[in-house]
């Protein structure tokens, strides 16, 4: 008798560990992280699912969906790694873009009305962080605004370049050094209200930052492709692109 | 492959093993000889970077660092220096995660001396320091070169504090485990095996050097 109890209790607890979950997992660039919260919200009301929202940098997000992990749509910063992910059969679609990203040059203590790209050569500015320009799209952009101003020379040793756009973001607010370059979308946000001071750059100074975003691959019978879809589609929806403006994106 | 990672990879582990043999000789003495109180305050406080995640360290070491709080801005006004993404930032904050793999092997082989080695060189004259240095030191060689090599590895794998405080400067901070991390990120899976392959072969060669070395000292020591 009790043996049968345990056995029922087991095949009760198994039932419960095999039911397929439907909850997908979005990997996101991390000058989006602040927007998606905002976007997962929005979607979550609508859908009446739930989410997961996974921030890093997106040439590591790519590296992880490379690797297999088990990502169902990214949500990157750029357009080449979404379609370096495409080329290698990690999706079935090819990736869309559902931004425009802009560059803000930021500091937290120089006063906004003195602040801008020839004050860096400046000798009260001893470090200017920038994100990776190696992976990622806003570092790339940064680099173009300075070579356009014939600045890059000057400034060189005076660089340091954070892993992403968030540990750069980091290295700003935290005083370590007295600029930096980053995301507006970054800077409107309301958990970075208040840091500081910040100025758009020309955007005629940078290629576009075209953000993308791609569907991963999903088998026909996964639970969690219906979600994935309907997540991707969001994303384009009139009601997202309201959200992203809001944070600064075109 | 660029080889200015590793070499800065190597110079960083240099420097800090030279420091810490230096620091530990005497800490790990007082540790295993002195009587004071708080002893279990003491060993814990150098035991933590073993336990310590080193985003704990590095998170820590970046405020400190900083020219917004107190300490930064007291070495940026005396010195002149800006520790967060420099190289003498960077061996400050080795020093610190390295300190308990200097110190424990150097505490233990003092104490698996025989008390009668310390007793001896007392009784025939010789004060505390002389006996330290020409007698107690001598007799635990393969102690103080496990402890100098297994800093010296421990350094060369160091990652996350280097991540966090190190900026990523070319020629600066970026040692080769950044490095590694940097080409993945880039997708240059064959950058990042070119550093990681010559990494993966000398941490080996010096562990196989220091264990062949410390084989033969011991036996020496124990005839049997």
């Amino acid at each position: 008798m009790n043996f049968h109890l345990f056995f029922l209790f087991f095949l009760v607890f198994l039932a419960g560990c095999s039911k397929p979950s439907e909850k997908i997992v979005v990997a996101t660039a991390a000058n989006v992280q602040y927007v998606m919260k905002e976007i997962k919200a929005a979607f979550e009301k609508e859908s009446g699912k739930e989410i997961d929202i996974v921030v890093g940098s997106s040439g590591k997000l790519t590296t992880q969906i490379r690797e297999g992990a088990p990502f169902d749509v990214f949500v990157s910063a750029d357009t080449k790694y979404p379609q370096e992910i495409f080329k290698n059969g990690g999706s079935a679609e090819k990736p869309k873009v559902y931004a425009l990203g802009s560059v803000v040059l930021w500091s937290k203590n120089i006063p906004e009305a003195e602040l801008n790209i020839d004050i860096l050569t400046d000798d009260k500015v001893k470090k200017i962080a920038i994100p990776n320009p190696e992976t990622a799209p806003y570092g790339e952009a940064a680099i173009q605004v300075l070579k356009s101003k014939n600045l890059f020379g000057k400034i060189e040793k005076k660089l340091v370049f954070g892993e992403s756009i968030a540990q750069t973001a980091q290295y700003i607010t935290s005083g370590n050094v007295e600029a930096g370059f980053n995301a507006l979308s970054i800077v409107l946000s309301p958990e970075m209200k208040d840091q500081g001071n910040y100025i758009i750059l020309d955007s005629t100074d940078y290629k576009p930052i075209e953000q993308a975003a791609i569907l991963l691959n999903h088998s026909a019978d996964s639970p969690k492709k219906e979600t994935s879809e309907q997540f991707y589609n969001f994303l384009y929806s009139q009601k997202a692109k309201a959200i992203f403006q809001k944070y600064g994106y075109k | 492959m660029n080889p200015e990672p590793l070499w800065l990879t190597f110079k960083l582990a240099t420097i800090t093993s030279v420091i810490l043999l230096v620091l530990a000789l005497p800490l790990a003495y007082w540790l295993a000889f002195g009587k004071f109180k708080g002893r279990g305050i003491v060993e814990s406080l150098i035991g933590m970077p073993l336990v310590l995640p080193p985003s704990v360290i590095g998170f820590y070491l970046l405020l400190a660092f900083s020219p917004s709080y107190w300490f930064g801005a007291w070495i940026e006004s005396v010195f002149g220096l800006r520790l967060v993404f420099s190289f003498p930032g960077l061996v400050i904050a080795s020093v610190l995660y390295s300190l308990p793999f200097m110190v424990y092997p150097i505490r233990a082989g003092l104490q698996s001396l025989p008390p009668s080695l310390r007793e001896a060189s007392y009784t025939l004259g010789k004060n505390e320091w002389e006996t330290f240095f020409k007698v107690l030191l001598p007799n635990c060689k393969p102690a103080i070169l496990t402890a100098f090599v297994i800093t010296f590895a421990h350094t060369v794998g160091e990652f996350g504090v280097v991540l966090m405080i190190g900026g990523n400067i070319p020629g600066v901070t970026k040692v080769a485990s950044v490095a590694i991390y940097n080409e993945v990120e880039a997708l240059n899976y064959g950058a990042a095996n070119d550093y990681a392959m010559v990494l993966f072969a000398i941490t080996f060669v010096i562990l196989l050097l220091v264990y062949s070395v410390n084989n033969r000292l011991l036996r020496v020591r124990q005839p049997s």
